[in-house]
């Protein structure tokens, strides 16, 4: 999972101090420094040669294995006939539309299940069946209702993405200032103006975190969505080399969930630091 | 206070359920361990391992089954050292032999040959009479399997290549509820799913045609390479027992098929009915030069198993396919044929 929760304000610390300089050298050579550490360290381990190569391939065969898979050589055409791009983009595209609809269900879930506590009790056992469910166990029922397209794999996705973004929302509503709601009911408002001015704006930045641990959910569960049927997508790519024993096509895929993982929760990050600028400050 | 309850707590559970794993095998420490990986299709191996012919021929040694779902994990499994004896299909033992994984075990034995229990059925309504009719359609088959290698065969024979089909990677069950929601055209799959999809549809090929026209497809038995250089007698007695199976399987198909069926979740007649539909060699035939061939004499299984490297080629899983020399030299016939009937 790739959703932490430090609070960004820390980023914004007031400049002018003698150590500023120490904040961006840190995030800017720390992760760098790591990313080299790391990429000695599996030379080292390859080249120890106490493995076999299919379990730990030279960094280089990886690497060739990207290229192979990026373009066109020898008249082959990527994998399965696919480029790396296309194979994340068809992903992308799914994972996207997963979560649209995930997500958007879910923080409607959470906002009613938040509010009206009857709802909450009716609702509450199904959303943690939901959760506690593998997406793996139920698949095989989404290819029987859904065929094998494009819907299951969505639902799927979607399926992964509810429940933490209904949760998060949930418990953010509930957590809503009491004193603040009293005071603005005091003051007149109505039910809907509550919701709009006191409840939401407090917890939206919870449910930001809900969000990007639902984006997550949905993006680990990628390879179980594209199990059948999966070429394109970078999943269906995985379990394809995988059957194969073919390690440095399935080290390339990982590399592309994994760090096109990194790049959505950044965007997110900045879409929340501008969302919720007031998080962490109240 | 309470954390560190609720942490000892954990602890002890913890403790108390590593000690609680379920496992019925009670390995004696005292004797050394023969670990054989098998798969559920259909084959001698269940025989042995139900009747436990091997624990009752080999009593100084254990004996450890493990269940493994696809041939590629089979290959994982003796790339980590972790199994002495595999069963698994021609089309994972070619790649297991190729480079770059160049896994050190032989072939010494041949479960099955894939007759009408692996077939590419087209579905009714769909007005496909013939497999140059696929061309443009839409045709499922577990990828990396020996489905997969029969199709390309089937579709090569008559000038189609991967290109001119849509193909589909779906694993048997999911075939089935691809063909009834009407998402696919044919497929190339095996029992019991088959005999699903032959009730509404049109058998064009199977995999006994393909076989007679030189594409078979097997379920092999290897055995790493160091155990055989150590315990010849091992390999021996447990050759004897598989071609004690495959005696039974000829002799006996009604006792062969209850033992199997005890081992997967199907009943005796349905059993019965696959293997009357599967090859099953003759001890004979094992160590005939068709098949393994004889001692000094590798048969022409290499050849069947340099087809499926350059299969494995083609469909770029691999740089390059083996030499034909590579796989004589991985067809484990010491003593063959005499070490079977004895």
């Amino acid at each position: 999972m790739f959703a932490d929760v430090v609070p960004p304000s820390a980023a914004d610390a007031p400049p002018g101090t003698s150590r500023d300089w120490r904040g961006p050298l840190t995030r800017a050579v720390l992760p760098l420094l790591s990313l080299i550490v790391f990429l000695l360290a599996w030379q080292g381990a390859a080249a120890s040669g106490i493995w076999n190569e299919t379990f730990v391939p030279y960094p280089s065969t990886v690497w060739r294995a990207f290229i192979n898979v990026s373009t066109v050589h020898d008249g082959v055409r990527g994998y399965g006939g696919y480029l790396l791009w296309e194979h994340l983009y068809m992903t992308l595209r799914r994972v996207f539309a997963g979560v649209v609809i995930g997500v958007g269900l879910g923080v409607a879930l959470g906002l009613v299940m938040g509010s009206i506590p009857w709802v909450r009790s009716v609702l509450e056992p199904w959303l943690t069946f939901l959760r506690a469910l593998p997406p793996l166990a139920y698949f095989f029922l989404l290819v029987i209702w859904l065929g094998i397209d494009e819907a299951p794999k969505v639902t799927l996705l979607a399926l992964a993405a509810l429940p933490p973004a209904a949760v998060a929302t949930t418990a953010a509503v509930v957590a809503a200032p009491v004193g603040l709601i009293e005071a603005a009911r005091a003051l007149g408002a109505s039910r809907w103006d509550v919701v709009k001015d006191i409840v939401v704006p407090a917890a939206l930045p919870e449910t930001f975190t809900g969000i990007r641990l639902a984006v997550g959910m949905a993006y680990s569960s990628v390879v179980a969505a594209e199990l059948f049927n999966g070429i394109p997508g970078v999943g269906g790519l995985v379990k394809d080399a995988s059957n194969y024993n073919n390690t440095p096509v399935v080290l390339v895929g990982i590399f592309a969930i994994g760090i096109s993982g990194l790049i959505i929760d950044g965007l997110l990050r900045g879409v929340e630091r501008r969302a919720v600028p007031w998080r962490g400050k109240v | 206070m309470k954390l560190k309850k609720i942490a000892a707590l954990a602890a002890t559970l913890a403790v108390a359920l590593t000690g609680c794993a379920i496992d019925r095998s009670k390995p004696d420490a005292s004797k050394p361990t023969i670990r054989i990986a098998y798969q559920t299709f259909p084959s001698g191996d269940l025989i042995v391992k139900n009747n436990k012919w091997l624990e009752e021929a080999l009593p100084d040694y254990n004996i450890k089954w493990t269940k493994f779902d696809s041939g590629a994990d089979v290959n994982t499994a003796f790339i980590a050292k972790q199994v002495d004896f595999g069963a698994l299909g021609s089309s994972p033992v070619a790649r297991g032999l190729s480079a770059p994984l160049n896994i050190p075990y032989q072939v010494a034995f041949i479960l099955d040959v894939a007759g009408d229990n692996e077939a590419l059925v087209a579905r009714n309504g769909t007005g496909i009479g013939s497999v140059a009719d696929l061309r443009g359609k839409r045709v499922a088959t577990p990828f990396a399997s020996t489905a997969h290698y029969s199709l390309l065969a089937a579709l090569a024979q008559n000038g189609l290549s991967a290109n001119d089909v849509q193909l589909v990677d779906l694993q048997p069950q999911a075939i089935l509820a691809a063909w009834e929601r009407g998402d696919i055209a044919a497929a190339y799959s095996w029992l019991p799913t088959l005999d699903q999809l032959e009730k509404s549809g049109k058998v064009l090929i199977t995999s006994r045609e393909l076989a007679d026209k030189g594409k078979p497809t097997l379920d092999l038995a290897a055995v790493a390479s160091s155990f055989a250089e150590d315990n010849p007698k091992v390999v021996d007695v447990w050759r004897q027992q598989q071609a004690r199976a495959l005696t039974e399987i000829k002799n006996d198909p009604d006792a062969a098929a209850k033992a199997i069926a005890a081992e997967i979740a199907l009943s005796p007649d349905d059993v019965a009915q696959q293997l009357k539909k599967t090859v099953f060699l003759t001890p004979d035939q094992v160590a005939s030069p068709e098949w393994l061939g004889t001692d000094g004499k590798p048969g022409n299984l290499a050849a069947n198993l340099e087809s499926a490297s350059q299969f494995l080629a083609d469909q770029k899983q691999i740089p390059a396919p083996a030499p034909l020399s590579v796989f004589q030299g991985a067809l484990y016939t010491s003593g063959l044929p005499d070490a079977l009937t004895r």
